[in-house]
């Protein structure tokens, strides 16, 4: 078993002129719970759909669980489990039905198969739906049964594209644990979204995808703190004067790690570079100056701001969202 | 892969077929019941009428000259008059005068008894009675010189019907080899080879094209691509579904033309059989074919119109193919479906054993092999145009 369940050698894909990934080199480590981050329109989809061998590369190639995607497509299909948008259930068969029919693709004894089954029924909880027809499924429901689909031969890797995507929070929270859980019996999940808290919360590394070509990749933590070394101390303090504002100000400059420092009755921002002691010294200070305070917390970069900070900043993503839409 | 997960992934596609069709009302009456009915009915209802009682020559303008003028011949003219099938006996033409209307459009058929008959029936001789007809419409000779031998024989085995075709008609289908399509046929065995062949064209196409159009736009052929399932057993699997549909499709027409509309087809079940699994398989594979250029669903429907009125002009369903020339000769020629109601005709109409139609047989098998493989070639390199 190699120690990267996923490779990619300058895997690009052009659909006519339009470059939809660009020259993409990763690995993802057996086990791995790798995300891909980035806008719409920003080639996750289609990386993942090469991957599943669902379309072909334009140039460069890809290594999954030790097989070529172009010239071992069939071995690659037998490894990974896939859900995404455009690979869907049979509406007018039941859950049970369709991982039956599932089950004889994917050569499983029957006995087997079976117990499979009702061990995903199970663990998801189906009870009286596995008899109800998946176009009766609620989304929730549905992208259960998708799940369960795709889990159903054990795969080696996993791919969750947009996953949880209309999905109800509670279910969404739920979904991600049970990715985590995967994870930690070694199955490798690549999983793709546009909402920037998801990674943070569960990836164990995340690539950051823009315009075709993965900008970064490193644990959320790194990401975040590759764009900034400074973290944010927020306190409301309502109704500071001018003289104790100034006052604050000459004092919170004179400790060494403060950057800048904003007031905005009731919201004080203090800039900083990151220290264990820091929310201490700034609530002295307050307290210094006679100040009141209500609440206060230290904020760290988000990858939002990370992502931002990678892509070119705000107008950059918003130029790039305009040129998607218009190609659509 | 091996031979045997080949075909149980074949079979596990077409349970599959099959368990959504159990569960989809509208598709199994409108693929099992109204299709067959729908063309049958009015197919038979366009050719005279419902009922077994159906005639095509019942009102048929024949001239009736009876140069005898004895018992016998006033006995015969009293049987085909009071038949269901001569209801319209036109009496008072001499010989002359009768023939000379052929060709005129008041009268299709002159029957003559001449001098001499009721003696040649008292000796026991073999007595004639000649039939001059029109054949300006296809067909109607043939069945005029069917039925009327039918009654003869049933009225004396010893009367002889003498056909001749008048010598201005023979000269305006000069040039033109007319099939002689009505030796034995009953009323609605024409209409039994097109409907046989339509129903088969109509439903199995739709089946096929618009079945994975529906599964592509569904996401579920996306679904079947990212298992390692291969093209050709999802293929298999589709046509072993639509297989057992064209069966049960061919009994409903079989059923409703020999009990609803007094069809005799002049062959077994198996050669019709035979012959609407031949149509079935050729429009299979036309539907995946069509299905891998990646048409939506409306555009299947369409094109499926297209394909129908296509072969109304060129298949010689309507027009007999060998009356086309140039262009739509070639077309007509080129089309499997030619072959196939061709075959049909030669089968239901005439009587030829199925394999006596080599070339027929060659043709459509040819063409079979021909789509499919097309069909396979392009699926396999259009996976990805019809996923994204």
């Amino acid at each position: 078993m190699p120690e990267h369940a996923i490779v990619t050698d300058a895997l690009t894909k052009n659909f006519g002129h339009f470059t939809a990934v660009d020259e993409l080199n990763v690995g993802v480590k057996k086990g791995e719970l790798f995300g891909l981050l980035g806008p719409n329109g920003a080639g996750k989809t289609t990386t993942v759909r090469m991957l599943c061998t669902l379309i072909e590369p334009s140039r460069g190639t890809a290594n999954v669980v030790g097989y070529d995607i172009r010239e071992r497509a069939a071995e690659v299909r037998r490894q990974i489990g896939v859900v995404s948008d455009g690979v869907s259930l049979y509406k007018d068969l039941t859950i049970e039905e369709n991982l039956r029919l599932l089950s004889t693709l994917y050569e499983i004894p029957r006995p087997r198969a079976e117990a499979r089954i009702r061990e995903l029924m199970e663990m998801f909880a189906f009870r009286e739906k596995a008899t109800r027809l998946v176009g009766a499924l609620s989304t929730g429901w549905a992208k259960k049964a998708m799940i369960c689909a795709a889990l159903l031969h054990e795969p080696q890797v996993l791919f969750l594209d947009e996953v949880t995507s209309g999905l109800d929070p509670q279910s969404a929270i739920a979904l991600q644990d049970f990715t985590k859980k995967q994870c930690e019996q070694g199955v490798t999940v690549i999983w793709t979204t546009h909402y920037m808290y998801e990674p943070e919360k569960i990836c164990d590394r995340v690539g950051i995808m823009f315009a075709g070509r993965l900008v970064r990749v490193g644990t959320p933590n790194e990401l975040k703190h590759s764009v900034s070394e400074f973290s944010m101390v927020e306190a409301e303090t309502p109704g500071l004067s001018q003289g104790q504002l100034e006052k604050l100000k000459a004092n919170l400059k004179q400790l060494e790690n403060v950057y800048q420092v904003r007031y905005k009755d009731p919201k004080l921002e203090v800039s900083c570079e990151r220290t264990e002691t820091l929310a201490e010294e700034v609530a002295n200070a307050l307290l210094a100056v006679g100040a009141k305070i209500r609440s206060m917390n230290t904020k760290d970069p988000t990858l939002e701001e990370a992502f931002i900070a990678l892509t070119g900043g705000e107008e950059e993503i918003d130029r790039f969202l305009e040129s998607a839409e218009q190609k659509k | 892969m091996s031979v045997a997960s080949f075909f149980s992934d074949s079979i596990a596609v077409a349970e599959n077929e099959f368990r959504q069709f159990r569960r989809n009302r509208s598709a199994i009456l409108i693929s099992l019941v109204v299709l067959p009915l729908f063309f049958t009915v009015s197919l038979g209802a366009g050719q005279g009428g419902a009922g077994s009682t159906f005639s095509p020559t019942a009102h048929i303008p024949i001239a009736w000259v009876d140069n005898d003028n004895s018992l016998a011949s006033i006995r015969l003219w009293e049987t085909l008059a009071t038949s269901p099938d001569f209801r319209n006996l036109i009496e008072g033409y001499t010989e002359q005068g009768a023939i000379a209307q052929l060709g005129t459009k008041r009268i299709y058929a002159v029957i003559v008894v001449p001098k001499g008959f009721q003696n040649d029936l008292e000796n026991g001789n073999q007595a004639t009675l000649i039939l001059y007809t029109d054949d300006s419409e296809p067909g109607v000779s043939d069945q005029i010189q069917a039925t009327l031998t039918s009654y003869t024989q049933n009225f004396d085995p010893n009367v002889e019907v003498q056909a001749h075709l008048s010598q201005i008609q023979r000269e305006s289908v000069a040039g033109v080899g007319i099939v002689s399509k009505g030796a034995t046929f009953a009323g609605f065995d024409i209409g039994l080879t097109i409907v046989i062949a339509i129903v088969q064209i109509f439903a199995g196409f739709y089946e096929i094209a618009g079945g994975i159009s529906r599964e592509r736009e569904d996401g579920t052929y996306a679904r079947l691509l990212v298992s390692p399932i291969p093209i050709g057993s999802i293929m298999l699997g589709k046509t072993l579904f639509d297989t057992v549909l064209t069966v049960i499709r061919t009994f409903t027409v079989l059923a409703i033309s020999i009990y609803g509309y007094g069809a005799r087809p002049n062959t077994d079940l198996f050669t019709l059989l035979a012959l609407s699994l031949i149509v079935s398989f050729v429009t299979m594979g036309l539907g995946f074919v069509v299905a891998a250029l990646k048409m939506g669903q409306r555009a299947v429907v369409i094109i499926e119109f297209f394909l129908i009125l296509f072969l109304f002009a060129f298949s010689g369903l309507i027009i007999d193919s060998n009356l086309l020339v140039g262009f739509s000769q070639a077309i007509s020629n080129a089309l499997p479906f030619s072959y196939a109601f061709d075959a049909l005709r030669r089968t239901v109409l005439l009587g030829r054993p199925l394999l006596s139609l080599t070339f027929d047989l060659e043709y459509l098998i040819g063409s079979v092999i021909v789509l499919y493989a097309l069909a396979f070639i392009l699926l396999h390199f259009s996976r990805e145009r019809l996923i994204t």
